[in-house]
C-alpha cells in the first residue's frame, strides 16, 4: 500500500498508466505470498478444515447428532472411532468435522459484516472530516472503552443466546477498530492530487469514495480485517463455550469443549480436541494474515 | 505539559459518559423480566404496576438514565434481589479477587513478554528469535479457555499437583496456598499478554535499532549493552501502551478463565448475573470493567507524556 500511495503523485486518476503497472504489482504480491512458507501452510490448513467441514457426510459414516449410549467416552484410537466418542456416545471425529461448519462460519461472518460497515463509517468520517467525522469517530471511541471479549459478552447478553446474535455481537465489536483503520487510511489519501482532480471534475462524494478512495484504502483494511478472523473465531467459540452462541444439538467447537468439561477426568485428551481445532484455525488465520501483510508490504494497519 | 495532561483528563470525561450511555442502553434492551425475583408468586397486575412505579421503571428512558447515573456517581449501584446483597458490596469483593489474579497474570505476562521480546530482538534471525516468534504467534492465537482446560488436564487431572479451581483461603493458606491456586488461572490469562507484549517489544526494538542515532552510538564506541539501553528507552513507548492495555484487560476479569477455575472475580460475577438476569449486577459489573479500562488507558497516556518528551511537542 505504501508503494501505491506514494506513487500516484505523477499518476492521473486512471490506474492503468505507466508509472505503476497494476498487474505487475499484483503479480509481485502474489509471488511474495506464494513464497511465504508459513503462510502457505496456514492457507492449506484452513482450506483442508473448510473442505473437510463441507464434505463431512462423505468422510464419516456416523450421524453427528445421534450417539450410542453403550459407547460413551471412548478413548482416542478406539476401533471405529479414531478420535473417540463424546459424553453421549457420538463419534468425535464426525462431530468435529460437522462442528467446523458453524465454527468457521461464526468466525468469518462477523469480520465480513464489520469490515463492510466499518469501512463505510471510517471512509466517510475520514473523507468528510469536520464535525460529521468527529461525531462518527468519537462514537466509535465509546466502543473502544470496553475490552473486546467483555463487549461481545455484554452485547450477546442483551440480544439473547443464539448463533445470529453472537455473529451480530462480534460484528459490533469489530466495527470500531476497522472504522479507525479505514479513517486513518482515508486521511492519508484524500490530499493526493487525483482525489482533488476527481473533486474538481464534479464527482459526488459518494462517487469519489467509491471509485477513488476505496481502491486506495482497501489493502490496509484488508490486512487488518484478516488479522481479526482468528480473534473472531476465538471469541465466537468462547461465547458458545459460555452457552451464549451456538446451542445444541448442532455441533460447534466451543460448545463441544464446554460440554466435554465433565469428561476431563475420564477422557482428558478427547475433551481437549475441540479446543485444539479452535486453536489451529485461529493460528492459521493469524499466520495467513501475517503473510498477507508481508506480501502487501503494509506496516501501519 | 500540565495543560496537555489536563486536556487528556478532560477527554476522558466524555468517553466515560459515553460508556455509561452504551451500558445503560444495552441493559435496557436486555430480555427478561426485571421484576423477576422481586414479586411474590401470587402477585396481581396491580402489585406489579405498583412495584414498577416504586422502582421508577415506568419513567422515560432518559429520566431513568439520569437517575441511574446520579445513583452510580454517589456509589449506589442498587440491590441485587437474586443475591440479596448490595451490588456495591458484591462488586467490591469480586473486584478484589480479580485484582489478586490480575497482579499475578500481569507480572507473568508482561515480564515474560518483555524479556522474550528483548531476547528475540538482540538475537535477531537466530534460533531464539524464531522460537520466540512462534511462541508469540501461539500466544496471540490460542484461546485462553483452552489453555485453562489443558492446564487442568495436565496439572490437576493427571499430575494432581494443583487444585482445579477456587481461590486461596484468606487466612490459613499463606503464600504457597496463593501460588498453588493462582498459578493456573494466571498462566491461562497471561499467555495472550506474553504473545502480544513479546511481539511488540521485538518490533519496537528492531525499528529503533534501524534509526540513525544507533549508528552514532556505535561509532562513538559504546558497548552493545549500552546501545541496548539507549534503544530500549526510545522503544519503550509502544511497549508501554500494549502493556497498559493488557493490564486493562486483566483487571476487567476474564469471564472465561474465572468461570473455568471458579475464581469469584468480576468476570464470574458478570457471567452469573447474565445467567440469572440479575441486571443491576450486570450493569454495574460491566460499568466497573469499562471504567477500569478507560482509566488504565488514561494512565498509560499520562505515563507516555511523562517519559517521552517527543509527544509533548507534537500534540
Amino acid at each position: 500500500m505504501v508503494a501505491m500511495v506514494q506513487v500516484p503523485a505523477a499518476v492521473p486518476a486512471t490506474p492503468d498508466t505507466g508509472a505503476v503497472a497494476p498487474r505487475s504489482y499484483l503479480a509481485e504480491v502474489r509471488t511474495r505470498f506464494l513464497h511465504n512458507r508459513a503462510g502457505m501452510i496456514a492457507v492449506s490448513a484452513l482450506v483442508l478444515l473448510a473442505v473437510a467441514a463441507l464434505v463431512a457426510p462423505l468422510l464419516s459414516p456416523y450421524d453427528p447428532l445421534i450417539g450410542n449410549a453403550t459407547r460413551r467416552l471412548l478413548p482416542i484410537g478406539s476401533a471405529g472411532h479414531p478420535l473417540g466418542t463424546d459424553e453421549q456416545g457420538r463419534d468425535m471425529l464426525t462431530r468435529l468435522l460437522y462442528g467446523g461448519r458453524l465454527s468457521l462460519l461464526t468466525g468469518m461472518l462477523p469480520v465480513i459484516v464489520s469490515t463492510v460497515i466499518g469501512t463505510v463509517i471510517g471512509a466517510t468520517a475520514g473523507y468528510l472530516g469536520g464535525p460529521v467525522g468527529a461525531v462518527l469517530m468519537r462514537t466509535m471511541d465509546m466502543l473502544y472503552a470496553f475490552p473486546a471479549i467483555m463487549l461481545a459478552i455484554a452485547i450477546s447478553a442483551s440480544l439473547g443466546p443464539g448463533v445470529t446474535n453472537s455473529v451480530l455481537a462480534i460484528s459490533m465489536v469489530f466495527i470500531a477498530p476497522i472504522s479507525r483503520v479505514a479513517e486513518a487510511a482515508t486521511r492519508r489519501v484524500i490530499f493526493l492530487e487525483y482525489i482533488e482532480a476527481a473533486r474538481l471534475s464534479g464527482a459526488s462524494t459518494a462517487c469519489i469514495l467509491r471509485s477513488q478512495v476505496l481502491p486506495n484504502i482497501f489493502n490496509p483494511i484488508f490486512v487488518y480485517a484478516s488479522g481479526l478472523i482468528g480473534l473472531s473465531i476465538v471469541i465466537a467459540s468462547g461465547l458458545s463455550f459460555l452457552g451464549m452462541g451456538a446451542r445444541p444439538p448442532v455441533p460447534e467447537w466451543g460448545f463441544m469443549l464446554n460440554s466435554l468439561r465433565g469428561a476431563i477426568y475420564v477422557q482428558p485428551w478427547v475433551a481437549a480436541l475441540p479446543g485444539f481445532l479452535i486453536f489451529v484455525t485461529s493460528m492459521s488465520c493469524n499466520m495467513m494474515s501475517d503473510a498477507l501483510r508481508d506480501a502487501l508490504d503494509i506496516k501501519d494497519a | 505539559m500540565t495543560l496537555m495532561l489536563l486536556r487528556r483528563l478532560g477527554l476522558a470525561i466524555p468517553t466515560l459518559l459515553g460508556v455509561s450511555v452504551v451500558i445503560f442502553l444495552l441493559m435496557s434492551v436486555l430480555p427478561g423480566d426485571p421484576l423477576a425475583g422481586l414479586l411474590a408468586q401470587d402477585a396481581t397486575a396491580a402489585d406489579r404496576a405498583a412495584l414498577t412505579h416504586s422502582l421508577g421503571l415506568d419513567a422515560p428512558l432518559a429520566v431513568r438514565y439520569v437517575r441511574w447515573l446520579g445513583d452510580v456517581l454517589h456509589g449506589d449501584f442498587g440491590y441485587s434481589p437474586y443475591r440479596k446483597r448490595d451490588v456495591s458490596e458484591l462488586l467490591g469483593t469480586a473486584f478484589a479477587n480479580t485484582v489478586r489474579l490480575a497482579v499475578a497474570a500481569a507480572a507473568l505476562g508482561i515480564g515474560t513478554g518483555v524479556t522474550l521480546g528483548v531476547l528475540a530482538a538482540v538475537m535477531r534471525g537466530r534460533v531464539i528469535d524464531r522460537l520466540v516468534s512462534m511462541l508469540a504467534m501461539t500466544g496471540i492465537s490460542i484461546p485462553s479457555y483452552w489453555i485453562a482446560i489443558l492446564l487442568i488436564i495436565i496439572f490437576s487431572a493427571t499430575l494432581k499437583w494443583l487444585p482445579a479451581g477456587g481461590i486461596p483461603s484468606a487466612n490459613s493458606g499463606g503464600f504457597l496456598d496463593y501460588v498453588q491456586h493462582v498459578a493456573m488461572p494466571a498462566f491461562a490469562s497471561a499467555f495472550v499478554s506474553i504473545g502480544v507484549t513479546a511481539r511488540m517489544t521485538r518490533a519496537s526494538l528492531l525499528e529503533t535499532y534501524s534509526m540513525d542515532f544507533v549508528d552514532l552510538l556505535r561509532a562513538k564506541g559504546l558497548r552493545s549493552w549500552q546501545v541496548l539501553w539507549h534503544v530500549a528507552k526510545t522503544a519503550a513507548s509502544p511497549v508501554l501502551t500494549v502493556a497498559g492495555l493488557q493490564v486493562g484487560f486483566l483487571l476487567g476479569g476474564s469471564v472465561l478463565v474465572e468461570t473455568i477455575f471458579s475464581w469469584p472475580g468480576l468476570g464470574q460475577l458478570i457471567f452469573q448475573a447474565i445467567a440469572a438476569r440479575d441486571f443491576k449486577v450486570l450493569q454495574a459489573g460491566v460499568l466497573v470493567v469499562a471504567v477500569t479500562f478507560v482509566l488504565m488507558n488514561l494512565l498509560v497516556d499520562v505515563l507516555q507524556l511523562l517519559i517521552d518528551p517527543r509527544l509533548r511537542k507534537v500534540a
